[in-house]
């Protein structure tokens, strides 16, 4: 986290009663253990004028994300494919840190990390997002709202992210051609005549923090800022791993590399499992559902 | 569209006519998966830096500077405990700017200045692996410039980066712990993948996974770690790493050498 090195609430703290209790009986000061993650609230459809949304609640970070889809021409290098485009950006609300361009270079810095764990065949289907090829495609446009920081910001980014693709709903287009060659693009009559995205390869970021001898997940703010150096690992739901960074400015022993790994790919299976169940209840309640939205 | 009125410029929407080429090319031939190209690296070549490495290995050719320490901007912080060894207290400890830049002709394809969004995360990839590295708590309130200036990239780019800036560091007389060495692996597609030592443009093309590892040698730390792709099982990622970290150790030999023989050569320049 930028700026909140050694200090909390701009305040010097000293890290050293934290480092002694993860260490010795595997119990953080909010009484979770190394591996527990704070209670999350994921909800889906939160903003009409999207293709599809979500909103997470981890702790007391709070994130929002809307995906638009719109027609463009694919790349050059991949014309029979759509693509992604992310966009973070960090609210003034989110701490005071953020006022004005404050919050640009963590914005570029989420991005670019989200660029990376989608840059891969797997995780989404690029070709169901084309339309015809060289010409037209569907651009999928993610834009990832920082409403409130309270820690682990890529963690609930990045399953803010999951949920909104598993919400977004393409309408689906044809392509007429005439008898003199020119194309005409046709929308669907009926509104609910869509394409669903897969997310079954989505990956999930989980981010490892290093407080002493020991590890933790899902850090709360202070437990960042006694951390010097964390492990980022992009998981996938059967625990293929598809981006690894290392994120702080400590070193990191190669051996504690190999376990923050292992755990990564530990927890990061379990969240998958409980998002998916999250996600198919709420797709099952359907219009029954209670939308909840900015007021609980 | 805004950008660079300086140069004159081919149509809006130019395109090098590799894109249209029919035939594929020649796959990259097999090779022993731990081989590292030969490197040659130099420090001290720059008049007016105050470090300054050049390296080369294979195609990859890094140019870098250091300049500083200067004084930073925006010093607002206040006090607060004390670290050990004479330390500035944590507050006012040093800055590392890193700015990582690719000359347009670096590429197959001609990429105009202001890189964007993979420069800066370059850049950050490069600050996030020397600050271990360097004794910021001894440049109280002053910030150090790397500035690493891609000019051919032969693949494995960011690893000969942050070797060149870590050597240009050193060059500069700046306190460090230890020297940071990278190292680049990528792994190729295919049924059964295995991952290669130090790859060449072409192998980093046709990649399915790639990896940059940062090691401070004689600390045995790794300093960084950024790695993407369809790397498959956490057991693969980890091969990846063990063999990165070793062939960073076995490229630290040729680096003391560099900075020895810079060294040597001040001596000698410097007037009696």
């Amino acid at each position: 986290m930028l700026g909140l090195v050694m200090s909390y609430q701009g305040k010097p703290i000293s890290s050293q009663p934290l480092k002694i209790t993860v260490l010795k009986e595997d119990l953080r000061v909010d009484g979770r253990g190394c591996e527990d993650y704070r209670c999350v609230d994921v909800e889906t459809d939160v903003v009409s004028n999207t293709s599809g949304s979500a909103r997470v609640k981890l702790g007391h970070t709070d994130i929002l994300v809307g995906v638009k889809a719109e027609m463009g021409t694919p790349k050059l290098e991949k014309p029979n494919e759509g693509y992604l485009e992310f966009f973070v950006d960090c609210s003034a609300n989110a701490t005071p840190e953020f006022e004005g361009r404050g919050g640009d270079d963590l914005g570029t810095e989420i991005a670019n990390t989200l660029y990376r764990i989608f840059n891969n065949k797997s995780s989404v289907d690029l070709k169901s997002l084309c339309i015809s090829p060289r010409e037209h495609c569907w651009i999928l446009y993610v834009d990832v709202l920082l409403l409130e920081c309270g820690g682990n910001l890529f963690d609930a980014i990045s399953i803010a992210v999951k949920a909104a693709l598993f919400n977004t709903r393409i309408p689906r287009v044809r392509v007429l051609e005439d008898e003199e060659g020119s194309k005409d693009i046709e929308l669907s009559d009926d509104p609910y005549d869509c394409i669903r995205l897969s997310v079954e390869n989505v990956p999930c970021i989980v981010t490892l923090c290093k407080i002493g001898y020991r590890h933790v997940v899902d850090a709360t703010l202070q437990e960042e800022a006694c951390s010097l150096a964390s492990l980022l690992v992009s998981v996938t739901s059967k625990g293929v791993v598809t981006c690894m960074r290392k994120v702080g400015k400590g070193s990191l022993d190669p051996e504690s590399i190999f376990e923050m790994m292992e755990t990564g790919k530990r927890v990061g299976k379990v969240l998958h499992t409980s998002l998916q169940n999250i996600l198919h209840k709420e797709e099952s309640l359907g219009t029954k559902r209670q939308k909840v939205g900015f007021l609980g | 569209m805004p950008g660079d009125h300086r140069r004159i410029r081919g149509p809006e929407e130019s395109q090098p006519p590799q894109l249209y080429a029919a035939d594929e090319e020649e796959a990259p031939a097999a090779r022993d998966p731990t081989r590292l190209r030969p490197v040659y690296a130099r420090a001290g070549l720059l008049s007016q830096a105050k470090g300054s490495a050049y390296l080369e290995a294979g195609g990859t050719k890094v140019l870098c500077a250091v300049s500083g320490p200067r004084q930073a901007e925006g010093g607002e912080r206040g006090g607060g405990p004390a670290g050990a060894g004479g330390e500035a207290p944590a507050a006012l400890r040093g800055r590392l700017l890193c700015d990582f830049r690719r000359a347009p002709f670096a590429g197959r394809r001609r990429r105009a200045p202001p890189g964007g969004g993979e420069e800066r995360e370059l850049a950050l990839a490069l600050q996030e692996a020397l600050e271990p590295a360097v004794r910021l708590g001894r440049y109280p309130r002053a910030q150090l410039e790397v500035s690493a200036l891609l000019l051919e990239d032969g693949g494995s780019a960011l690893a000969a980066a942050l070797t060149a800036a870590a050597l240009a560091l050193a060059d500069a007389g700046v306190e460090m712990y230890d020297l940071v060495v990278g190292c680049g692996l990528s792994r190729a597609p295919g049924p059964a993948p295995t991952w290669l030592l130090d790859p060449t443009r072409l192998e980093e093309e046709r990649a399915a996974a790639g990896l940059t590892v940062a090691l401070m040698p004689v600390l045995n730390q790794v300093a960084g770690l950024l790695g993407s792709g369809e790397g498959g099982p956490t057991e693969s990622w980890a091969e990846a790493v063990r063999l990165g970290l070793e062939g960073c150790q076995r490229l630290y030999p040729v680096l003391q050498q560099c900075l020895v023989r810079a060294a040597r050569r001040r001596d000698a320049a410097a007037p009696l």
